[in-house]
């Protein structure tokens, strides 16, 4: 039998690179994959990406020079080539050009959305984090109050209150979101608030104010950007949902969620087209932002940009 | 010579929560005077209570500690000293912390904020501390952001560390660099009383000298310095005047140079025993907690010798000791005066 060894077995020689130097870098304990390779590739991408899509959706109805509400039922359904490089839908619009709309006023919606639940989130965690005591367990109670409603039941509600709209798809998404973020915010004030730099920045004379605003935030500012590129495509696709379900913007204008309700009757005749593409910008939205914010904290925290020599 | 910082009768205690409750007793009756000029090193070993005496200083202690005593910045000499302890939290942070009371921390790169350059954080301290107290903030011309950095790029000179290393990030700097970027916050405000609380631990040999070093200096300069540390070697090399600390209590005060070299208390004793040149002889036993400290005398109670039982200091001429009579020289009367 052969005898086991305690001992990991011995990694494989590190090349010799440059002037003899070798990279000093190992696979971490419990980390399946080799460390990560500092550079720009993914973020690259993502911003490459990202760029591409918004470009994408501000240009291409400008450029097309076609309203995307423009039917003509004689091109119901016409597949991608001659209806075009997306082909058309059941009123014989263009999915290029309404995918384009789609996605800019859904990028419109996730972007107000994630800026407004940040602002918020951030406010009501930072204050609650620093107050501490009775005012942050009141405060924490009502963020788990707003947290035991389900996110998309209270969007219907508050859309079915203000009767739809791009107003109101916004309000609903911003009002049920921010209290992920305060409960990020709040989390990392805590951690932070007894640091010893918090100490120092007192004993060197700074008010209490000061200290919030020139040493805790700053320091919150990493994990409350990161929250904030997170919601993009959350809101995305919270905003699809409502779309999806007849509670979000009016049937006529165009937006991801819009076009994958009406997409569903042209899969059943076996038109793909319809449900690919839409879906196709809403998965690659969400994995290009996903992919900037890991770059973005990467940036953001200087310990790790230096330590992946950015 | 007047004090640039006296305590007097000191006593600080913590009351612990949960279901252990207990009182944490981590300074009992310290009396130290700190005169302009001079440095005073607090040696003892850790958890004896020498770093909280800073936080009391600074008004810096928990909601759940209490104080006792008096602590007293000396004033100009045509005004009366300002009584810390009982001060208003707007005076300590608008006139004492950083203006007239600095403070060295023990570990530098964790006392700065971490996604902050240095440099950023330091031209915001000299800013606010040159800024009259309650006056508010104006944002500053290109001729006073260029003067701003210029100061900084003095105090980091004065402080030995190279200008261009401001720049960094807290985490770039080595713990020498750190430690004397910690020191140039402490000479933004050109601070008369300066408290070191450790600012050797973890530092090697050549980089204890140079942080010492520059601690000298700044009491040449008229600087009254407590220096805080568990290194009785460090507190040999620069200090004027010493304090013995064990289980919260003070038990041996003196002029450095003497009390090191005729150590009166077996803690002093037991404490010199242990550097490397003396044989590295441990002292037996372990330190009491705090949180329950023996009725009598906590040392000889780890360690038997001989013990009056009193804990209170008795002074003799300028030194003074606990536990009992002190090997007195003919002609020197006990005093009623047991400050350092």
């Amino acid at each position: 039998m052969a005898e086991r060894t305690l001992h990991a077995p011995a990694a494989a020689p590190v090349p010799a690179g440059d002037g003899g130097w070798i990279s000093a870098a190992r696979p971490r304990a419990g980390m399946p994959r080799g460390p990560r390779r500092p550079g720009w590739t993914r973020p690259a991408l993502g911003i490459t990406l990202l760029v591409l899509l918004v470009s994408y959706a501000l240009l291409t109805p400008w450029l097309a020079g076609l309203d995307e509400r423009l039917t003509d039922h004689g091109r119901a359904l016409l597949a991608p080539g001659a209806g075009g490089w997306f082909g058309t839908d059941s009123a014989g619009r263009d999915l290029f050009v309404r995918t384009a709309a789609g996605l800019r006023v859904s990028l419109l919606v996730a972007a107000v959305c994630a800026v407004v639940s940040t602002v918020i989130g951030t406010l009501v965690g930072a204050f609650s984090g620093i107050a501490g005591g009775w005012v942050d367990q009141l405060v924490m109670r009502l963020i788990d109050t707003v947290n035991s409603v389900p996110h998309l039941l209270l969007g219907i509600v508050i859309v079915a209150l203000y009767g739809g709209g791009l107003t109101a798809v916004i309000v609903a998404i911003a009002l049920t979101h921010w209290s992920s973020v305060a409960r990020i915010v709040r989390a990392e004030v805590l951690s932070l608030r007894d640091r010893e730099f918090i100490d120092a920045a007192v004993a060197g004379g700074a008010s209490r104010w000061r200290v919030t605003r020139r040493h805790l935030l700053p320091a919150v500012v990493p994990q409350a950007a990161l929250a904030t590129v997170l919601m993009l495509p959350h809101a995305v696709w919270h905003e699809t949902a409502l779309s999806f379900l007849g509670l979000g913007l009016p049937p006529h204008t165009a937006s991801l969620g819009i076009l994958l309700d009406e997409a569903r009757e042209a899969v059943m005749l076996g038109a793909w087209w319809p449900l690919v593409f839409p879906s196709a910008a809403l998965v690659v939205a969400t994995l290009a932002v996903a992919t900037c914010g890991a770059a973005l904290r990467d940036r953001l925290v200087p310990r790790r940009r230096t330590e992946l020599s950015l | 010579m007047n004090a640039a910082l006296e305590l007097r009768d000191l006593s600080v205690r913590f009351h612990t929560g949960g279901h252990r409750r207990a009182v944490v007793q981590a300074a009992i009756d310290v009396s130290l005077r700190l005169h302009p000029g001079r440095i005073l090193a607090l040696v003892g070993e850790s958890g004896c209570g020498k770093s909280v005496l800073t936080s009391a200083i600074l008004g810096l202690l928990p909601a759940n500690a209490e104080v006792r005593g008096e602590v007293l910045l000396g004033g100009a000499d045509d005004t009366a000293p300002l009584e810390l302890l009982r001060c208003p939290e707007q005076v300590l942070a608008g006139r004492v912390r950083g203006r007239r009371v600095a403070l060295v921390p023990q570990s530098a790169t964790t006392h700065l904020t971490p996604v902050r350059t240095v440099r950023d954080q330091l031209a915001e301290t000299v800013a606010m501390l040159a800024r009259p107290a309650g006056t508010r903030r104006t944002r500053p011309g290109r001729a006073e952001r260029a003067a701003l950095r210029e100061r900084c790029d003095a105090l980091a000179v004065r402080a030995g560390l190279d200008p261009a290393h401001l720049d960094r990030y807290p985490h770039e700097l080595s713990g020498g660099m750190a430690q004397r970027a910690a020191l140039t916050f402490a000479l933004a405000a050109d601070a008369p009383v300066l408290l070191a609380d450790e600012p050797t631990a973890g530092l090697d040999r050549p980089l204890v000298r140079q942080t010492l070093g520059a601690l000298r200096e700044l009491a040449d300069q008229g600087r009254a310095v407590l220096l805080i540390t568990h290194d009785i070697a460090a507190a040999e090399e620069v200090a004027d005047d010493l304090a013995v600390m064990y289980a919260a209590r003070l038990v041996e005060t003196g002029p450095a140079a003497r009390v090191l070299a005729d150590p009166w208390h077996d803690y002093t004793r037991g404490l010199l025993g242990a550097l490397p040149r003396n044989g590295l002889v441990p002292i037996p036993g372990q330190p009491p907690e705090l949180s329950a400290l023996p009725a009598g005398c906590a040392f000889h109670t780890r360690v038997p010798g001989e013990c009056d039982g009193a804990g209170a200091l008795r002074a003799y001429g300028d030194r003074a000791v606990a536990c009992r009579p002190a090997p007195v020289p003919a002609g020197v009367a006990e005093k009623e005066d047991v400050s350092c």
